[in-house]
């Protein structure tokens, strides 16, 4: 049949098709033919994608129950998806799944135990939270019933939404005081955006990190995310090639970080104020920083460093700009030098160093300072460059202030050692140390009249120190000399006292 | 022109002036002029810690011109004398090393007598007066090392304090008494300094007073034979003599020199030093006691604490009354086997309590 | 025989005159060794030091108006000298952090310590921002009029 007929003859949505004068008479069973044909195919069509959906989402809540608001959209970068919490007969102060739970068996004794003294169980916050259920009876044909909203354990797919039902509730989290944004802040996180576009389920979710019945306050020294266990959590799975291998994402990190800086005043000095993974990435919301927001992320503890650096020629630079991380590294940030302006021997320069082949602009790639040893300004600074002098003239700027001050320290130590008292010289020693910190952070400026300032400075410091020092070392010498006078009158007196002794022992005799 | 009888001395006339007024020459005489046995061997350690007492005196009262005994200003006073003050590190230095040295000398001169049975009849009370010479002399070592308020000081005086508190009964009342409260404070440090300067000076003053007047009346012991009680009968050989004056002063006098010599190489050096200024917040982390507390020290670290602190008491009460307890006639080592073996014990036992106190 | 007699004594007399000349020479020079350093110790020496009732002057209200501050020497240790409503504080100006010494920062209005940005507060020395891990200790502040002391170090 034409469809085409209807298209021409049809000028309301009802009219019935009137069949063509000359047509053969149709009779009720091809028309009904004709419904079925195009009927069918098009009920199996929505059924089934009704069913995929359905497939997907596992959850049947009974729509009487339905508290939901409307589906979520495909994408992940705009909205998150509405958070999903469990609808479930209240539970009037009763916990029936606790009372018959703690006495089945030893593993649910210990589950009902651990969630007891979990945050959690501490606050109130039932079984059925997450499990649905009906928690005021002790049948389990009532108590976990699909009709009072039970589903067993959470999926990992649902695990997040459900989590979200109370915390990303405002009202409901007012009287613990919680902040609210976890939720919205893990649909950014790499993980989030994982888990809502591709349904990747291997990704952490809440649970991961925070556990499950035994949640803890994240200021509670055992909790897996209280800051100096943040490392070891993140490392549980970014440590392991088996799982970060459909990723294509390196493992060594923490291996890395362990050795750096920050990692041995975290794990080493159980510093809190040193940075975790979280610090840098974020937690909720964990995400690489990209190249321009670097500064931002370091700058959030470095501040007087940030603020110097914005001050150079640097920042201002666009594609070009070398950041925190072009000569500190990222988890293997270590202490700085002026070992850092120069490469011990200078390294290949070809055109492709500095330039982009394609079209001749200056550019910086990532992959040029992997290698600690290349983290130098002479990296893009090449020795015949009018900077490379600049760069020259700051590092021995610098180096004569740590030589200065470096030889006044180890004066007062030698007069120490030989017992002067140089608590004075140590004191004036602060002023030379506070210049010489102050030129070598003057470093991120760039700005050689700058740094020259403070490093002159720390020389004539030092060398004020050194002259102190030496005082006292010639003090010392001057007392050695004075002592071996005095010894030798002393001597004499014996040697006299001896003559006369003998004088006197020869007369007795 | 006629002179006056006396009222023009002269040269030399001095002496006769004075003489004739209170008869010095026969007084002097009768101190200087007395004999001594002649294989006496007293390696002047006496007369040793005599002389560093004097230098004590001395220099302590030349830092007393400085010092200033309050918590606010003693570290920086001291820190003045040692910095400052001419010739101050000096005075300060030698200070430090004559007290080492006298302890020293002290100890070695109370080991001399034991071995040498010279505290025997007719010498027990001079014996006794040296005990209470030894204790004195710790006195001042301990109230001493807390004048210079700097941590080191600081802390060892509270170890040092708390060891006396754990002496049953007496134990906290004499802690609370030295300490003048419960804790260290400024009211610690003028009673220190009180007792330093003043209350130890004077009664070392009479002991070392009576000391020498006894030693002066019994005269030195013979290393080789005991002294004859009264009416007692003298066998064998008279004993030989040699006068003190001016045989054994001038190599006492001799001795005072070489030690000289060492407390001026020791003070140029090795100078006192100066940690930083006492906290009472910090405790550092290594605090150890002076060195010859260290036996004391390491003791309690070994045994329970009672047995620990007792210890000392007991064995400084059982050689004060060791001339009432060891009553033979014996001075010879041989027929002293005992007492010798039990003297070298403790001995060993004191020395290798201290090196080990030391190292650890 | 006389002819040798009159040399003994000659001899023996130098001899015990020389003898003489050297007792002289020890009794005056261990006199000296110990005589010298007892004078020089006695002179009081030039620098004021401990003592004065240890008080030392710093500053005048004019010199450090209220709401503001500075880093003095006091002795040899720096000291950071503030003038707030509360009155005039004194803080040792060695930053608990690192030992750098601080400065007063007329922006911020608090102290800052310019290595590594680690803020105090006026107010009472404590830790406002940054990586010192304690505040800054107080020091004693005596205001005579206008006259602004430090007492004891």
């Amino acid at each position: 049949m034409h469809d085409s007929d209807l298209v021409e003859n049809g000028t309301g949505p009802r009219m019935s098709p009137s069949p063509p004068p000359n047509a053969l008479p149709r009779s009720h069973a091809v028309r009904w033919l004709r419904a079925i044909v195009i009927a069918v195919p098009c009920t199996v069509l929505v059924l089934s994608l009704a069913g995929s959906a359905i497939a997907q989402d596992p959850t049947p809540l009974p729509t009487s129950m339905t508290a939901s608001t409307p589906e979520p959209d495909g994408s992940g970068a705009s909205a998150p998806p509405a958070p999903t919490p469990l609808v479930h007969p209240p539970d009037d102060g009763t916990n029936g799944c606790y009372a018959c739970h703690v006495s089945i068996d030893d593993r649910q004794a210990e589950l009902s135990t651990i969630w007891l003294e979990s945050v959690h169980g501490q606050a109130g916050v039932g079984c059925a939270s997450c499990h649905g259920g009906d928690p005021r009876s002790d049948e389990v044909t009532v108590a976990m019933s699909v009709a009072a909203g039970y589903i067993g354990i959470p999926t990992r797919a649902d695990t997040v939404g459900i989590c979200g039902g109370c915390h990303a509730d405002v009202q409901r989290m007012r009287s613990s005081n919680l902040p609210t944004d976890q939720y919205a802040k893990y649909y950014t996180s790499v993980h989030g955006q994982k888990l809502a576009e591709e349904g990747d389920t291997r990704v952490a979710i809440c649970a991961d990190c925070h556990g499950t019945h035994g949640v803890k306050k994240a200021s509670d020294p055992t909790a897996d995310v209280y800051p100096l266990n943040v490392p070891q959590l993140c490392a549980s799975c970014h440590s392991d090639a088996e799982k970060m291998e459909p990723y294509g994402i390196p493992t060594n990190q923490f291996a890395i970080y362990q050795k750096s800086v920050h990692g041995e005043a975290l794990l080493g000095n159980q510093d809190t104020r040193a940075p975790t993974c979280a610090s840098c990435h974020g937690s909720h919301a964990a995400k690489p920083p990209n190249s321009t927001e670097v500064v931002e992320v370091c700058g959030r503890c470095h501040t007087a460093t940030q603020a110097l650096y914005e001050q150079s020629k640097h920042s201002r630079l666009e594609a070009v700009a070398p950041r925190c991380w072009t000569c500190h590294g990222t988890h293997d940030v270590s202490n700085p030098s002026t070992e850092l302006f120069f490469h011990r021997e200078l390294p290949e320069y070809e055109c492709t160093t500095c330039h982009d082949l394609a079209n001749r602009k200056l550019r910086l790639q990532a992959t040029q300072f992997e290698n600690p040893d290349d983290r130098r300004c002479d990296t893009c600074h090449h020795p015949e460059s009018i900077i490379y002098a600049q760069v020259d003239a700051i590092y021995r700027s610098l180096d004569a202030a740590q030589v200065a001050f470096d030889g006044a320290a180890a004066q007062i130590d030698e007069a120490a050692r030989l017992g002067m008292i140089v608590r004075d010289a140590r004191v004036q020693l602060t002023t030379a140390r506070t210049s010489l910190i102050q030129a070598q952070a003057a470093v991120h400026t760039t700005k050689l009249t700058v740094i020259a300032g403070f490093a002159d400075e720390a020389v004539a410091q030092a060398d004020d120190v050194r002259a102190l020092a030496d005082a006292r070392l010639d003090e010392s010498t001057f007392r050695r000399q004075a002592m071996v006078a005095v010894l030798a009158i002393i001597a004499l007196n014996i040697v006299i006292l001896t003559l006369w002794k003998r004088r006197h022992d020869l007369e007795l005799r | 022109m006629q002179r006056l009888q006396g009222s023009d001395p002269g040269a030399g006339g001095v002496v006769a002036w004075i003489d004739e007024r209170i008869q010095a020459r026969t007084l002097i005489g009768a101190l200087l002029h007395v004999r001594i046995p002649f294989l006496a061997k007293t390696y002047y350690l006496g007369g040793i810690t005599l002389f560093l007492f004097g230098v004590q005196l001395a220099t302590g009262t030349l830092l007393l011109l400085y010092y200033q005994p309050t918590p606010e200003t003693a570290y920086e006073s001291v820190l003045f004398i040692t910095s400052e003050v001419t010739f101050g590190w000096l005075v300060r230095s030698i200070h430090h090393w004559a007290a080492n040295l006298m302890i020293i000398t002290l100890v070695l001169h109370v080991v001399r007598i034991f071995f040498q049975a010279a505290y025997k009849y007719p010498r027990e009370m001079t014996w006794l007066v040296g005990i209470g010479l030894l204790g004195v002399t710790i006195g001042f070592g301990f109230t001493g090392y807390l004048l210079p308020w700097d941590q080191r000081a600081f802390w060892a005086t509270v170890v040092g304090t708390e060891i006396v508190g754990a002496v049953p009964w007496v134990g906290e009342p004499i802690l609370e008494l030295l300490r003048g409260g419960a804790d260290i404070s400024d009211a610690t440090l003028t009673r220190f300094f009180a007792i330093h300067v003043m209350i130890l000076p004077v009664v070392f003053a009479g002991l070392i007073a009576l000391h020498l007047v006894f030693v002066h009346q019994t005269g030195l012991a013979s290393p080789k034979r005991p002294d004859p009680r009264p009416r007692e009968e003298v066998t064998g050989e008279p004993e030989r003599t040699k006068p003190f004056f001016p045989h054994y002063v001038l190599d006492e006098v001799l001795a005072w020199y070489v030690v000289l010599a060492a407390l001026v190489v020791l003070a140029s050096l090795f100078p006192a030093g100066l940690e930083e200024e006492a906290n009472a917040l910090v405790t550092p982390e290594h605090t150890k006691p002076e060195w010859y507390f260290l036996s004391v020290y390491e003791l309690l670290k070994h045994v329970p604490r009672l047995v620990g602190v007792l210890t000392p008491v007991i064995l400084v009460v059982v050689l004060a009354m060791l001339p009432f307890i060891d009553r033979s006639r014996e001075v010879r080592p041989r027929r002293r086997r005992l007492a010798i073996l039990l003297g070298l014990i403790f001995l060993v036992g004191l020395v290798g309590l201290t090196i080990r106190g030391y190292v650890s | 025989m006389q002819v040798d007699e009159p040399i003994q004594p000659a001899r023996g007399v130098g001899r015990r005159q020389f003898m003489r000349w050297l007792m002289g020479f020890s009794v005056v020079s261990t006199i000296a060794i110990i005589v010298t350093p007892l004078i020089g110790f006695l002179i009081p020496p030039k620098s004021s030091g401990a003592g004065g009732g240890g008080k030392m002057l710093v500053g005048t209200i004019q010199d450090i108006p209220p709401g503001t501050g500075q880093v003095v020497p006091v002795g040899n240790t720096p000291a950071v000298v503030v003038n707030t409503e509360q009155g005039v504080r004194a803080y040792s100006a060695v930053c608990t952090h690192l030992g750098c010494v601080v400065a007063w920062d007329p922006v911020a209005v608090n102290i800052v310590c310019p290595c590594h940005d680690g803020r105090f507060s006026p107010a009472n020395g404590s830790v406002l921002s940054g990586p010192p891990p304690a505040p800054l200790p107080n020091l004693q502040v005596a205001v005579e009029g206008d006259e602004i002391f430090i007492v004891s170090v």
